[in-house]
């Protein structure tokens, strides 16, 4: 049972919410108490980190070494041209506190590493990766895996998106079940060599923030064990199951035990001499 | 049968969906044949230049991995299955 301690603004702020039954006063406190990691503020983050905010929750930790671009504001909504040259973290700041005050934000303005990874993610409940990178997408499942921290994927490019849900306490597959490793470089192109629709990662980055207000009210079916994959072009949502791999170097049997010995860079594969908890 | 490809493969061929004729005992080579016979184009994007399907690829058949439930490019294919071919994107 959560203790409730809703204000009457927070009744009135939330009441759209308090009014649902699979929400209700115990879902929003769920939300406003819970911490979540927004890897990125850009394409994927701008609309999961302004929903996040909306829905009050609590904590909302953002990570982004980058600057605000010109090129970025096609998509990327958090920001706006006064904030060329403004750190991502900052922009996304300012734009969260003006509209939620009761989410406390926590701008880390440093690139996910595998130095600090480990130390970022311990203090949040929720990981939601709005990288734009493979390195980062894989440090992230293999860390959140280990450390038991449920991780909301969602990808972009062109006019197609890829969302799933890996959920380490429910067992379930991890990314790597999915892709043991990364394309060979240049084998599948970013949005910076091949473009991205802008309004494309405001969709899947919504579905991102869906799965994560699920997670945190323990509501609904959340994309565990299965890939949900956006056409725009099409307008097609088609949802692909897959499973657990016994040989997946994470999680599978022989799966590692930590990521020293992992190098995030090119395929980010895993050796077999990595794997087996050595 | 029919194959569902996604991301650049979608975009390489211009077709989301593909249906392809198989005989009856066909298995996965010879649905994976019939595909690449109507879309030449995807060898490139599936194949290594060795000839081996790319570790990024993923190929499911009614959602489970033959690789690791079955016989891989020898599991049989059925005139209702669907076959599913998609690469990882990583744009955000």
């Amino acid at each position: 049972m959560v203790a409730l301690d809703l204000d009457a603004t927070q009744l009135d702020r939330y009441s759209r919410h308090l009014i649902m039954d699979a929400v209700g006063p115990e879902g929003q406190q769920q939300l406003l108490n819970s911490r979540v990691l927004c890897v990125g503020a850009g394409g994927l983050g701008s609309p999961a980190i302004e929903y996040l905010a909306a829905a009050g929750v609590g904590t909302l930790g953002i990570v982004d070494d980058d600057v605000v671009e010109r090129s970025n504001l096609q998509r990327q909504v958090l920001h706006t041209e006064a904030d060329i040259g403004t750190p991502k973290v900052e922009s996304a700041a300012a734009f969260v506190e003006a509209q939620a005050p009761d989410v406390t934000v926590e701008p880390i303005e440093r690139r996910l590493t595998k130095a600090n990874a480990r130390e970022l993610v311990a203090s949040y409940d929720i990981v939601l990766d709005g990288s734009d990178n493979f390195p980062t997408r894989f440090l992230l499942n293999d860390v959140c895996w280990l450390r038991g921290t449920p991780l909301v994927h969602g990808a972009v490019l062109r006019f197609e998106g890829q969302v799933t849900t890996i959920d380490p306490r429910a067992d379930g597959p991890c990314y790597r079940c999915l892709f043991p490793s990364a394309p060979p470089a240049g084998a599948v192109p970013g949005c910076a060599t091949a473009g991205v629709l802008g309004v494309l990662p405001g969709t899947v980055g919504c579905f991102q923030a869906t799965e994560v207000c699920k997670l945190i009210m323990e509501t609904g079916d959340p994309l565990v064990g299965r890939l949900l994959s956006y056409n725009a072009a099409g307008m097609t949502v088609d949802t692909v199951e897959y499973a657990a791999n016994p040989n997946c170097p994470v999680c599978g049997t022989n799966g590692i035990d930590s990521i020293e010995e992992i190098e995030y860079t090119e395929t980010c594969a895993i050796d077999d001499h990595c794997a087996g908890g050595s | 049968m029919h194959w569902k490809l996604f991301a650049t493969l979608r975009e390489a061929t211009g077709h989301q969906e593909v249906a392809v004729e198989i005989e009856e005992d066909a298995t996965i080579r010879d649905a994976l044949d019939a595909l690449l016979q109507n879309h030449p184009e995807l060898e490139d994007e599936l194949f290594s230049p060795q000839g081996e399907l790319y570790n990024h690829i993923r190929l499911l058949q009614n959602g489970d991995d033959p690789f690791l439930t079955g016989d891989g490019f020898d599991a049989d294919v059925g005139p209702d299955d669907e076959l599913a071919l998609f690469p990882p994107v990583s744009g955000g």
